[in-house]
């Protein structure tokens, strides 16, 4: 398994004036995995994304694909793809121009894949790009990355603004069309439910360090959620859950590292939504901060 | 070389307008103005103004011409010619000049930065293919543009002079060589060059400022004042200005000749030889470097 790492960083640390974007990071991609950096605002995601872009400069150990990223970035973006915001295409080429521009540029893009795709949607390649809608936007962006064959993919919040329609789209594109098994893809977004079931890995943020990193088959293991019949409410909170929510007016308990049949019995079970969880991890750390 | 061809390319289909389309709108206006005064198809007389076009009707140049020797009609048309490919070169300069100072601030001002820097193309590459284009490339376009306004331009003077029974119609084509059009783009080469250290302050200031018009006058302003009241000289500001100049105006350039001409490849050897070009080419050696450093840590930075 370690042969086959495709990101390794360790204690990665970005420090903005007074604010600590990531404060010791460690964190493992292995090729094959689809893994979603979750966290609220100012966790560190982007900056860590561009850290691996190499964008920015980090302190710490940082590899991606054998390379430091600062460093190496022209070599790595022969091997690497991002979309790291929307907006970002330039506004004054046409769709034409800008693939002829990748195609010149870019020794791994296929010209004629992009075309293919982009026949599939109602961009048209004499279009300019400042006359399309932000969805179309992100659909030729996504096609120029889809048509490159590069072996990891790193996107970040990639769906901002987009409305429903487009954002599932996207996600079904990316893993219908791109995602081979043997591509990896880094995501970040708030967006959380909607990349639930593509993720393989997940990794919580908070304030610039990983306050979980699991795959997503161990995390179903780990916790699991009970929703008890009416009368089993005193019996569940003796169970220690970790965290109590209430969902139309039932409360829901989360517990970790217990038997199943222990809860099956009192209600309702099933993994929970990463969201949920993360909320619950992110309020339980926040607690732990406070004591401490 | 794909690289590079698709890097200039791509300045081009962006600054079309300026690199492109004004030389060759400045080309067609000249020509429309030569067929007028030639063919005398305009007046423009009222009591206080009288502007006629059709000034080979001046009987007295007429006669210079007719009593002229053929040297000398040579000198009068290659020189005429020349002075008409100035506006041509103006225009390119001033759009280079525009170029310069934006090209790096436009990028960062769309966020268009964060795509072309995820793409495999280093920054040394993306700002020396801008350095080409500013250079090299931007003369080399209005070629076509000075062909055209030549050939109209002689092709006119053929007809009249030839009507005119001052010299025929085949011989004013052995007035201009072919050779000249190369020179006056080899001689913007050169002037660019010179010029270089400019170009280079104003797209640094482009990739660093909010402002770049401020940005690149300001600090300069500064310097000269500064050097004005503790120095009491002026040193700086003369240096700014001649490298403003035509290359052949500077200081330490031998003054080998006075009359206009067309530029002599010859005179490329002993610009080479002046130690200015050279402290030149140093100082924009600096500037770019400076350029490549600052793009490379822009982190993703924004001029919102």
């Amino acid at each position: 398994m370690q042969n086959d790492i495709v990101v390794k960083a360790r204690g990665i640390k970005k420090k903005y004036s007074d604010n600590n974007a990531l404060n010791g990071l460690d964190l493992d991609l292995h090729q094959g995995q689809i893994l979603g950096l979750i966290g609220p605002n100012g966790a560190g995601k982007s900056t860590f994304l561009h850290a691996v872009l190499g964008l920015l400069k980090s302190e710490g150990s940082l590899e991606v694909m054998g390379l430091e990223p600062f460093k190496n970035r022209h070599q790595l973006l022969k091997k690497v793809c991002s979309i790291t915001d929307v907006a970002v295409l330039p506004k004054w080429m046409t769709v034409e121009q800008m693939l002829e521009y990748v195609e010149g540029v870019h020794p791994e893009f296929d010209p004629e894949k992009a075309r293919s795709i982009l026949s599939k949607t109602n961009i048209k390649n004499t279009s300019k790009i400042r006359t399309l809608s932000r969805g179309m936007i992100v659909q030729l962006h996504l096609a120029i990355i889809m048509a490159i064959d590069a072996e990891l993919l790193v996107l970040d919040e990639p769906t901002l603004g987009l409305d429903l329609v487009y954002r599932k789209e996207f996600y079904s594109r990316l893993i219908e069309d791109y995602f081979d098994g043997n591509k990896t893809i880094l995501i970040s977004t708030h967006q959380v439910e909607e990349i639930e079931g593509v993720l393989t890995d997940v990794v919580f943020l908070d304030k610039g360090q990983a306050v979980m990193n699991e795959s997503i088959d161990s995390l179903n293991q780990r916790f699991l959620e009970l929703r008890p019949n009416a009368d089993n409410n005193e019996k569940a909170k003796s169970l220690n859950p970790i965290n109590i929510r209430t969902e139309l007016g039932r409360a829901v308990f989360l517990y970790e590292n217990i038997d199943i049949e222990k809860l099956s019995s009192l209600g309702e079970v099933r993994p929970p939504f990463i969201a949920d969880l993360f909320v619950a991890i992110m309020n339980r750390s926040d607690q732990s901060g406070e004591q401490s | 070389m794909k690289v590079l061809f698709t890097l200039v390319k791509r300045e081009l289909q962006e600054h079309k307008v300026g690199l492109i389309y004004a030389p060759f709108i400045v080309a067609m206006i000249l020509s429309l103005v030569i067929v007028l005064v030639y063919f005398g198809v305009t007046d423009i007389k009222t009591n206080d103004f009288n502007f006629s076009t059709s000034i080979y009707e001046n009987g007295e140049a007429v006669e210079w011409m007719r009593a002229a020797t053929v040297e000398q009609k040579m000198t009068v048309i290659r020189s005429g010619l020349v002075v008409l490919g100035f506006p041509v070169a103006f225009v390119m300069i001033f759009a280079v000049l525009s170029y310069s100072l934006g090209t790096f601030f436009e990028e960062r001002k769309d966020k268009s930065i964060i795509f072309w820097r995820s793409l495999p193309i280093s920054d040394l590459e993306t700002v020396l293919s801008k350095v080409f284009v500013v250079v090299f490339v931007a003369p080399l376009i209005i070629l076509p543009a000075l062909i055209f306004l030549h050939m109209v331009a002689l092709l006119s003077a053929s007809i009249f002079f030839a009507v005119s029974d001052i010299v025929p119609f085949t011989w004013i084509w052995n007035a201009y060589s072919i050779t000249d059009w190369f020179r006056i783009i080899f001689s913007l080469w050169m002037q660019l060059l010179w010029s270089l250290p400019i170009l280079a302050w104003l797209m640094l200031a482009g990739a660093y400022s909010r402002k770049p018009i401020v940005a690149a006058v300001l600090p300069l302003v500064g310097i000269i004042a500064i050097e004005r009241v503790v120095l009491g000289s002026g040193v700086f500001f003369a240096t700014a200005i001649e490298r403003m100049q035509p290359w052949s105006l500077m200081s330490s350039f031998p003054k080998q000749y006075e009359e206009l001409r067309v530029v002599e490849i010859a005179d490329i050897p002993l610009l080479l030889a002046t130690q200015e070009f050279w402290y030149g080419m140093l100082i924009s050696v600096l500037l770019i470097s400076a350029i490549v450093y600052i793009r490379s840590r822009s982190e993703y930075s924004s001029v919102e």
